[in-house]
């Protein structure tokens, strides 16, 4: 029994990673977008930009179950005044949402760090491609497509080895809100791991568990430092 | 009148593009900001008003008395637990302290060594330092766990302070190193001219000149040290010898503490970090597209 464990907390961590990953470089791409233009206060929005990422995981867990919770929940309260829900929602009693959940939540944490990368990468494009692209007619879309997102493409990289790692690892938002549960529903190798090692103290396996991880990221590290090496040298 | 219409046209769609883009910024302002506001709100809050039907987003009852429980100032049933909060904020400005002085410290004067002298193995060290910096904490957990027992280092500060100076440090050094080698050469040259050595040119020019490097790195450290959960929980798990985190953390399982207590710990923990963030902005960025992984 216990041998069909990692198998299943393999495919979860798979999903987490792959959902967080395309999560995190969507919203972090929008906020970028939008904090790129020129608005009134946009100074203050982008130092407030930092506060989701400057909170610790375990003051993040703590404000997402303030939103979340199916008995004071104020998504749950919103919701229930405008009519939209008969009753509170319980967003971690069904284990596919749990997980749902936890990936939002770490993205909502994480996303800011992706736009300050994308935000440097916006600052390098020239002036006058996009002025440009203007005068040729192009609209917000095919200036995306065409100018915007090929500059980009370096730091979409980065972004996507950085939150594969990041998401790989994460257990210390799984501590906080959902210890793993309900069952195993969010239960991924790294928190299989830190469990077993631990939380049951059987050190040997708990630390397998890790150490298999650890390859795995190093492995990912390794192809992510040729790339920030490259750039050093084509910068000298 | 052929002229006029596009003219027209344009300031309409340059209207319609401004009514855009502040609607996605109000949207974003409260994507970012309404959690930590509504963290806020429901720590002033009673539970009892945050479970009322129908629910109100504007709290009826405002009070401080969440903050005086966690303070220690009023008796209530939970107060054992919440007496342990006060110790473990001290300890985590102790460790948090100790670490980032430890890091402008030695990491600044590594990173000047590798901006600056020729030394064995300095590529490969370098790159090694580069490797640790990229390794998410977790992995070496097992690590620390068995290193610090052997040295009888469990449940101290000290063993906290080394586990965080040892995955800070890299990170410190890695900054700091750009920063220096934005510094012009002629600078220290004109010290070492007039018989200063390689040491006192370090303290008494480039040092004074390095404010910003150091604040980034001193922020970003301490801001790391003060937010860690996971290490902290696994190698002082005593009570007494453990940081902000673990205890807050350890409340959230209780039945018998209520959330509006939970949220206020958990707003006062986050503040100083918060805060942080905020004065120190554009140095924190500076820190992260550095090449910052730890997330």
């Amino acid at each position: 029994m216990s041998s069909s464990i990692p198998g299943s907390s393999l495919g979860r961590t798979v999903y987490f990673v792959a959902a967080f990953v395309v999560e995190a470089t969507l919203v972090g791409l929008g906020m970028a977008l939008v904090l790129h233009q020129r608005f009134r206060g946009r100074p203050l929005m982008r130092a407030v930009l930092l506060i989701p990422w400057a909170l610790s995981r375990v003051a993040v867990g703590i404000l997402w179950q303030g939103l979340l919770d199916a008995d004071f929940g104020a998504l749950n309260g919103v919701l229930h005044s405008l009519g939209l829900i008969d009753s509170y929602i319980g967003f971690f009693a069904n284990g596919f949402s749990a997980l749902n959940v936890l990936v939002s939540v770490y993205m909502w944490n994480q996303a800011p760090f992706a736009t300050v990368l994308f935000l440097a990468g916006l600052q390098s494009i020239p002036e006058d491609l996009h002025a440009s692209a203007a005068v040729d007619g192009a609209g917000f879309w095919r200036a995306l497509w065409h100018i915007v997102l090929p500059a980009l493409k370096p730091m979409i990289f980065l972004v996507v080895v950085l939150c594969t790692v990041n998401g790989f690892l994460m257990l210390d938002l799984t501590f906080v809100m959902t210890m793993g549960g309900p069952g195993d529903d969010t239960t991924s190798v790294a928190w299989l791991g830190y469990k077993t090692a631990f939380i049951f103290f059987k050190f040997g396996p708990g630390t397998a568990i890790l150490y298999t991880l650890t390859a795995l990221c190093v492995l990912l590290t390794f192809v992510y430092q040729r790339i920030i090496l490259a750039k050093f040298e084509a910068e000298a | 009148m052929a002229r006029a219409l596009p003219r027209h046209a344009g300031a309409r769609r340059r209207l319609v593009h401004r009514v855009v883009l502040y609607g996605l910024v109000v949207a974003l302002a409260g994507w970012i900001m309404g959690p930590f506001v509504w963290l806020f709100v429901t720590s002033v809050s009673y539970q009892r008003n945050l479970l009322a039907r129908p629910f109100t987003l504007i709290p009826p009852e405002v009070t401080a008395e969440n903050y005086r429980m966690i303070l220690g100032l009023v008796r209530f049933h939970a107060e054992v637990q919440a007496s342990r909060i006060i110790p473990a904020l001290l300890n985590s400005v102790i460790v948090a302290g100790a670490v980032t002085t430890l890091n402008l410290v030695i990491g600044s004067a590594a990173g000047y060594a590798y901006a600056r002298c020729a030394f064995p193995f300095k590529q490969v060290s370098l790159y090694l330092i580069l490797f640790t910096r990229m390794l998410p904490t977790v992995v070496l957990m097992p690590a620390f766990f068995l290193m610090l027992r052997a040295f009888g280092l469990q449940n101290t500060l000290t063993g906290l302070a080394v586990a965080y100076a040892s995955f800070t440090l890299p990170f410190t050094v890695w900054i700091m190193k750009s920063y220096f080698e934005t510094i012009p050469r002629d600078l220290e040259g004109s010290g070492l001219v007039d018989g200063c050595t390689r040491l006192q040119v370090y303290r008494r020019i480039v040092l004074p000149m390095s404010g910003p490097g150091l604040v980034a790195s001193g922020a970003f450290t301490f801001m790391l040290c003060w937010n860690e959960f996971v290490i902290a929980q696994v190698l002082n798990s005593k009570p007494g010898s453990t940081t902000l985190p673990p205890i807050i953390a350890g409340m959230m399982g209780q039945a018998n503490i209520d959330y509006s207590v939970i949220a206020a710990s958990g707003f006062l923990s986050a503040l100083p970090a918060v805060l942080l963030a905020l004065v120190f902005q554009r140095y924190m960025v500076q820190g992260l597209t550095a090449g910052s992984v730890k997330g």
